[in-house]
């Protein structure tokens, strides 16, 4: 009677702790997705308020890490996973499935003085590797170009160095910035300046610069004209069901993507 | 010679250090472990009554990390293993655990890089052994591979997460063996490694070694050395993943051959297996704690210079305090206990009586933490 009581007991608890964490859905990752997620989960808790989301950034990597140790219920990512990250989240347990929230341009931005209007993929990949260090190559004004760049670690870098420098090094004088906020700043402030960063974080106060003569927008990133583009991601363990389905299922129906939009990203839709 | 070879390492790491720093993206990282050991077993053959034969604390492992990203396709990794518990009385040891580069576009293969330098020996579960429990990995603990060794290796990953493979070429001494530690021994450790998760959560794993110990012929006098030795070394591994449970089986073989002894009574077969569950606990108390459990059987009955049948049983658990942005614990507190016995009518007489048998308790605190420069 009493072994009896006991795992009635353990059962009663192990019931209540999975109750009681029914309605929270935490998810981290890609600095890029963050603005959606955040977006996201403030409307969605708004319209369902037995629903907590909590939001992190810490960049693709690190979200995709949380998913493989079982702490986060969402990856954000701005990048497809990594066949290593996929390896050692199955050995884990964990099976890694992709769910596109978003469609994103990788915009270069310049200063707003600079009237370089275009460049090619190679003119891009010139500069950012040294062999271009002047704007006047490029038929701008006779200025030194200051390189701006996201960290090694981050999504947008590894798409950015995938697409636009096929795997190349970044000069070593670059400055490496930890967010797509700080690209755009440093660009937004220095004449000589070229950054890339999401399409939602471009401000009115530098300059897109069009790639191949194409400009990043809605219709040229959804019909992949535009070769820096990308679909962002968010990741969960199998199927997604529950709150988490829900939730994601949510984002991208057109009340989520109307989310998307206004963040400055562009619909899957 | 050797202050010149001192020199030369002290020099190579000044050099190394700032060109690492300066590099495109560099992480500083640090890990150490401050250890409690209390051991007891009994002093004399048929005592009744056991004795604490070690009792200490200490620094026993520290490691200063430098990882830096050159480009995307070229990576270092530069490692110093700080020690206080080794047999050296200086109060401290200091031993180059990894200096390795990677480089991901120089093999056509996606995924797979080459890796140059002191690195990973990618035999077993050595490789990816993270200390769950205290004890070090089945094929450490029972001498068939070194955590690390001089090499070049091709390493990588199969598509879809199916896997991950290793081919590599080794001194066969490990890191703590250099210059005239290398016994004049010239050949090669050549090795083979591959795991499968052909399912979700369910890996299966094999890894094959050949390796050899000492020179086949004295170099002084080109006769034959009585302790030349070569070995073949055999690891299989089968691992499920299941919600908070994950359980590990490994089997390991070694064989070895005395080519140099005529009546081949040195040669022996030596195998043993691991059974390692581990049970995580955080989503159900809230907190990060695991239980650990580990069973182990090595039977080297077959060798005649030191015939014993072992079997150990450890049973812990870890108490991860803090954490770092992807969850790893970036501070852990282990208690493990291990009961180790030897057959008495299969181990030699030194083993017979108890003697060797032994329970060990061990409380650690481990710390890691890790910095972009």
């Amino acid at each position: 009677m009493r072994k009896f009581t006991i795992i009635l007991l353990i059962l009663t608890l192990a019931i209540g702790f999975a109750y009681a964490k029914k309605n929270q859905i935490t998810c981290s990752g890609s600095t890029t997705v963050l603005p959606i997620a955040q977006a996201g989960a403030e409307a969605y808790m708004d319209a369902h308020p037995d629903v907590n989301i909590s939001v992190r950034g810490g960049g693709s990597g690190v979200g995709i890490a949380a998913l493989q140790n079982g702490t986060v219920q969402i990856a954000n990512s701005s990048r497809p996973i990594k066949s290593k990250e996929v390896s050692a989240c199955k050995a884990k347990g964990i099976n890694p499935t992709p769910y596109a929230v978003a469609n994103d341009g990788i915009a270069i931005v310049v200063h707003k003085s600079n009237h370089v209007k275009d460049l090619s993929v190679a003119q891009i990949k010139d500069i950012y590797t040294g062999k271009i260090s002047n704007w006047k190559e490029l038929g701008g004004a006779s200025l030194p170009i200051v390189i701006v760049s996201r960290d090694v670690a981050s999504g947008t870098f590894e798409v950015f160095n995938e697409k636009a420098l096929n795997g190349a090094k970044v000069v070593a004088s670059a400055q490496l910035l930890a967010s797509n906020n700080a690209v755009v700043s440093a660009v937004e402030s220095t004449p000589g300046a070229i950054g890339y960063a999401g399409l939602g974080y471009i401000t009115p106060e530098v300059n897109i610069v069009s790639v191949e003569r194409v400009t990043p927008s809605t219709s040229t990133v959804k019909d992949g004209s535009y070769k820096l583009s990308r679909k962002l991601y968010m990741y969960t363990n199998g199927k997604a069901t529950g709150d988490v389905g829900s939730f994601i299922g949510w984002l991208q129906s057109a009340a989520g993507q109307k989310i998307v939009e206004e963040q400055g990203f562009i619909s899957i839709r | 010679m050797k202050h010149r070879m001192v020199f030369s390492l002290l020099c190579g790491i000044l050099i190394a250090l700032p060109g690492m720093a300066f590099a495109a993206d560099t992480t500083l990282g640090m890990e150490l472990w401050s250890r409690w050991t209390m051991s007891s077993g009994i002093s004399a053959a048929d005592s009744s009554s056991s004795v604490i034969k070690n009792n200490s604390l200490a620094l026993e492992r520290g490691y200063l990390d430098l990882k830096t990203k050159f480009s995307e396709q070229t990576s270092a990794r530069f490692t110093v293993d700080m020690f206080s518990t080794d047999a050296h009385k200086d109060g401290a040891g200091l031993k180059l655990k990894y200096a390795f580069m990677d480089f991901g576009d120089i093999i056509p293969i996606p995924d797979a890089k080459l890796s140059v330098g002191l690195q990973k020996v990618y035999f077993g579960t050595i490789y990816d052994w993270d200390y769950t429990l205290i004890g070090k990995a089945p094929s450490d603990e029972y001498k068939l591979a070194n955590s690390a060794d001089y090499g070049i290796s091709v390493n990588g990953y199969l598509p879809s997460g199916f896997g991950e493979y290793a081919l590599g070429v080794y001194n066969g001494e490990g890191y703590k063996n250099f210059g005239s530690n290398l016994k004049d021994n010239t050949n090669m450790e050549f090795l083979a490694n591959l795991r499968l998760t052909p399912i979700t959560g369910l890996t299966l794993g094999g890894s094959f070694m050949t390796n050899s110990v000492e020179r086949e012929k004295a170099l002084a006098t080109d006769l034959p050395v009585s302790g030349y030795q070569t070995q073949i070394l055999i690891d299989a591994l089968a691992r499920v993943a299941y919600g908070p449970a994950v359980f590990t089986v490994e089997y390991l073989s070694k064989d070895v051959e005395y080519p140099n002894v005529n009546d081949g009574s040195k040669d022996y077969t030596a195998s043993g297996i691991s059974i390692i569950p581990v049970l995580n606990l955080r989503h159900y108390i809230e907190h990060d704690v695991q239980l650990v459990g580990r069973y182990d059987r090595w039977d080297e009955t077959d060798n005649a210079s030191n015939k014993h049948l072992l079997q150990a049983i450890t049973g812990g658990i870890n108490y991860n305090l803090m954490h770092n942005d992807s969850y790893s614990p970036a501070l852990q507190l282990q208690l493990n206990a291990t009961h180790k016995s030897y057959d008495a009518d299969e181990s030699a007489a030194s083993y017979d009586h108890k003697l060797k048998d032994s329970l060990t308790v061990m409380a650690q605190l481990k710390w890691r933490f890790s910095s972009k420069l």
